[in-house]
């Protein structure tokens, strides 16, 4: 052991030695142990010592720290017979530890559960996808300008890229499912774009889409499906419109908007003064898009319609930066306090 | 797209509407509105058009579709021009990329500042004021959605050439910029000098308040060439923004004829040259059969026939009776109007998207489940692990360094040059995670997440879904995975992981939903203890509840009791507590800590 605190741990285990009464024990350890006491203080000289002598010299402390501690420790032991209290039990006592799912997790399951009750299928198809299932199949030949509408993220070799949205999910339901009609199918799935990351953008996040093939399928349909999911998500005096918006896989493509619900609809910065918040995009499944996965559109007509996740759920459980949802500073807490 | 509302009024002399509903009206139809504000005195809208309306991207074609909505009529604001001069330019088109140019010579001219109200608009559309000639060359672009050039023939010469770039290794914008050209760009040139691109003028023949001569062209190109030559030269203009766009040959003798007469009448000069007007391949619009009685088929709502047909008359449609059905022959300027589906939309979005109903859902009906089994045993797990205290967590799917260089999958433009590499493993992230909470000093963590991984196998990408676990504590997390009856790859003594997909898998599985207490930290947590002296014994867990509630949920993470103690003197009971708190400063949770335990 260092010499100095060898010194140091000879007059101590002495001073203990010569106590005799609950007060002096109780001055000694706070002069020793107490927030400025002398342990305290011998650890914060660490930085003083050659860099060759530190490791030993945190040894050497440590060392002196257990052994003062057993010290005054046992003689508390030996004096038990004057103390005037008496541990009651060693048990740590707290509220049970519950554990969390992820904020979209839950989201997606409120969905899930909305049109699981209606009779749809839960699906999910791969991330890493070809040009022809990302866009060709939604009706977005190459060199579209509607691609320009989306930035991807493409894979070494040509022709692969991730996934930039779930309608890519709608295009392996419709090639894979094409016999099995009609169906009613629903897909939460991470997507990914080539986007800054930064407190409001993220290059993955997440989407919800629900789509239907059946005969006599109608706008009203979607519009009334839509309103329906609306109202579960974020309550019943939602106010929700629906205007004309156009995406290339759909037509008549349809706009949700929500009423903002900081400003009701008179303007405000997270509304970018239009009053109402752009829920996602939907409409009528484009014939085109029928064809191409083998389906008659004369026969069966169908509805898509999907929504961002994330912005959604930040607002409702109050998180300011994106990038909190994706392995920064998110943490639940431990018992419902 | 900016639009300023006296401006529109000068094509539709009709428009009464109030600004708000204006705004409303043009969303619904499909032009979202962001807001209008005031700008110079004038009313100014700000609206997203979508990349199928490139004849949004000028007044005439939002007018052209507001005057069908209102039912007003629209005002043709350009009249011909007449040229008396036998003058032919000596214009060469080397390029199959060009679908129409129309030019003219004009000399004699002079070029003064703008007038005002021309500045102003120029203002409201966030473009800066040059000189009279480039103002109204630009202004002709935003009333019309396609891009017109003026060439200073002092400097161009008349000898203009549209070619594939022959032999030019460099270009200078009018805004100085240099670019460095191959051989795949779509240029106006002359013989010796590269004047322009095909979406931005060049400095080498700009106009300026000198300038007394200049050919005046507007021209539509092909637009996958200009769309491709703007990326690679990484420059978007105005101009680009429009001719990447479906635009129509046939509107070019309205927008030529206008700017050419607003030159004349703001600058003098005469004309000097043939109208020149190359248009090797007159566009024909296709006849569409179309069944007015799909427009109700497909709304849901009854939309009466007379009033389909109405609607398409009004757009500028032909129409032909045909023995059942009737033909539609759409207006050239709507390129987005090819098959019946196109006109359905029209019709519906014309009559009204609220008249749909919105209470009418889809009601339940039994169907085969095509849910793949593989996302029945992740609820189930998910259901499992929160339930033996872990909190879900998701991660980067990109990463650093790759876990087996041989088979990992590489991006080709990630967001960050750091992270390049899709995982291999969730480990490297949940090792991530647990650095990110201990700097935050969370206590006792246990986390997880399911995930896919993904690597490459000979020529095919294989994604598998992997659960990567976390517990603080290694004999609980060997005790849970028994529980869970998993056998997974320890790491690090604390970390597991398991991949999913070769596991047996339920048939069924319908999970539930859980409350979630998610919060997002922006600091350190900060543990603090209290002593707490009482006359009678109580129970723990009650003193726990009672003084979380006084403390707040606000601010406090954690809250145990780690010792009690009796004084056999005074037969008092001495309560040891552990609070956390979160999201304050050191000041702030003494304060609230010394309050709530009465320690002040």
């Amino acid at each position: 052991m260092n010499q100095n605190l060898g010194t140091i741990k000879n007059q101590y285990i002495s001073k203990i030695a010569d106590l005799k009464t609950d007060k002096e024990l109780e001055t000694l350890r706070i002069e020793l142990f107490g927030r400025n006491g002398l342990i305290n203080d011998l650890f914060s000289k660490i930085k003083e010592v050659a860099p060759e002598d530190k490791k030993q010299y945190g040894t050497d402390l440590n060392q002196l720290k257990t052994d003062l501690e057993q010290s005054l420790l046992s003689k508390n032991v030996q004096k038990s017979e004057k103390l005037t209290s008496e541990k009651l039990t060693s048990t740590i006592f707290g509220l049970p530890k519950i554990g969390h799912l992820h904020p979209i997790t839950q989201t997606e399951r409120e969905l899930n559960e909305v049109f699981r009750k209606l009779g749809f299928s839960i699906y999910n198809s791969p991330e890493i996808v070809t040009d022809e299932f990302n866009f060709t199949r939604l009706n977005v030949p190459k060199d579209h300008p509607a691609r320009d509408m989306q930035d991807s993220i493409y894979i070494k070799e040509p022709e692969y890229l991730l996934r930039t949205q779930t309608s890519t999910i709608e295009s392996y339901l419709l090639k894979n499912e094409n016999k099995n009609l009609p169906i009613r199918a629903a897909f939460p799935g991470s997507v990914y774009r080539n986007e800054k990351v930064n407190h409001s953008n993220h290059f993955v996040f997440h989407q919800y889409q629900a789509v239907v093939i059946d005969k006599g399928i109608t706008m009203k349909d979607l519009i009334g499906t839509m309103d329906l999911m609306f109202k579960t998500l974020y309550g019943p005096n939602v106010v929700v419109r629906y205007r004309c918006k156009y995406y290339p896989e759909v037509e008549p493509g349809v706009g949700p908007d929500m009423q903002c619900f900081k400003c009701h609809g008179v303007g405000c910065n997270l509304c970018k003064y239009a009053g109402w918040i752009e829920m996602g995009g939907s409409g009528m499944i484009h014939p085109n898009v029928l064809k191409m996965a083998g389906i008659d559109s004369k026969v069966w007509s169908g509805f898509a319609f999907g929504m961002g996740l994330d912005r959604w759920t930040m607002a409702q459980k109050n998180i300011k930066d994106i990038r909190t949802l994706m392995g920064g500073n998110l943490a639940y807490k431990p018992n419902e306090l | 797209m900016k639009l300023i509302y006296s401006e529109l009024k000068k094509f539709l002399p009709d428009l009464s509407v109030e600004p708000h509903q204006l705004r409303d009206d043009i969303t619904m139809i499909g032009h979202f509105t962001n807001f209008f504000e005031e700008i110079n005195d004038e009313i100014v809208f700000d609206l997203d058009i979508k990349v199928n309306r490139g004849d949004c991207l000028g007044y005439y074609g939002l007018a052209r579709d507001l005057s069908v909505f209102y039912n007003i009529p629209i005002k043709n604001l350009s009249s011909n021009i007449n040229s008396q001069s036998n003058y032919s330019l000596p214009i060469q088109i080397t390029t199959n990329n060009v679908k129409r140019i129309m030019a003219i010579k004009i000399s004699n001219l002079k070029n003064n500042p703008s007038p005002q109200w021309l500045q102003t608009f120029l203002k409201c559309h966030g473009v800066n004021s040059i000189n009279t000639l480039v103002d109204l060359t630009n202004y002709i672009m935003f009333l019309y959605g396609i891009p017109s050039h003026a060439f200073d023939t002092a400097k161009s010469t008349d000898n203009l050439i549209w070619e594939m770039n022959p032999k030019f290794k460099e270009f200078t914008s009018l805004d100085g910029s240099k670019l460095i050209l191959d051989k795949n760009i779509l240029m106006i040139n002359n013989p010796d000098k590269a004047l322009s691109l095909s979406f931005w003028g060049g400095e080498s023949c700009a106009i300026d308040e000198t300038t007394t001569e200049t050919i005046i062209e507007i021209a539509i190109y092909d637009r996958t060439t200009v769309r491709q030559n703007s990326r690679q030269l990484k420059s978007n203009t105005e101009a680009s923004t429009r001719l990447e766009k479906d635009l129509d040959p046939e509107l070019i003798p309205m927008a030529f004829n206008h700017l050419v007469n607003l030159i004349l009448e703001n600058c003098g000069g005469q004309i000097n040259s043939q109208i020149f007007d190359y248009y090797p391949n007159k566009v024909i619009s296709p006849q569409i059969e179309f069944d007015p009685k799909k427009c109700s088929l497909v709304s849901g709502i009854n939309i009466p026939t007379d009033f389909s047909v109405d609607c398409l008359t009004r757009l500028g449609s032909t129409i032909d009776d045909l023995p059942s059905t009737i033909s539609i022959t759409p207006p050239s300027v709507r390129k987005d109007l090819s098959i019946e589906a196109d006109l359905i939309e029209e019709v519906v979005r014309f009559w009204g998207y609220q008249k749909i109903p919105t209470n009418q859902p889809l009601t339940f009906k039994e169907l085969t489940d095509i849910t793949p089994k593989e996302i029945y045993l992740i609820e189930s797990l998910k259901d499992q692990l929160i339930s033996l205290g872990y909190d879900e967590i998701l991660s980067w799917p990109l990463v650093d360094t790759p876990t087996d260089p041989k088979s990992v999958v590489t991006t080709q433009n990630s967001v960050n040059t750091e992270v390049i590499y899709l995982r291999q493993s969730l480990i490297p992230s949940l090792k991530r995670q647990l650095d990110q909470y201990e700097r935050l000093k969370l206590p006792e963590t246990q986390f997880f997440e399911i995930s896919k991984v993904f690597e490459k196998v000979g020529d095919n990408f294989i994604e598998k879904n992997s659960l990567g676990l976390y517990h603080y504590n290694f004999k609980q997390l060997i005790n849970d995975l028994q529980k869970l009856n998993l056998s997974a790859t320890i790491f690090d003594n604390n970390f597991a992981e398991i991949i999913l997909d070769d596991l047996p898998k339920p048939n069924k599985y319908i999970p539930k939903l859980q409350n979630n207490n998610v919060v997002e930290l922006t600091s350190q947590t900060i543990t603090l203890d209290a002593n707490l002296t009482l006359d009678t014994k109580e129970n723990p867990t009650e003193l726990i509840k009672k003084y979380s509630k006084i403390i707040g949920p606000e601010s406090l993470w954690k809250l145990i009791i780690t010792d009690i103690y009796q004084d056999t003197k005074t037969n008092k009971y001495r309560y040891t507590f552990q609070a956390s708190y979160f999201n304050i400063d050191d000041k702030t949770a003494k304060k609230i800590h010394l309050e709530a335990f009465n320690l002040i």
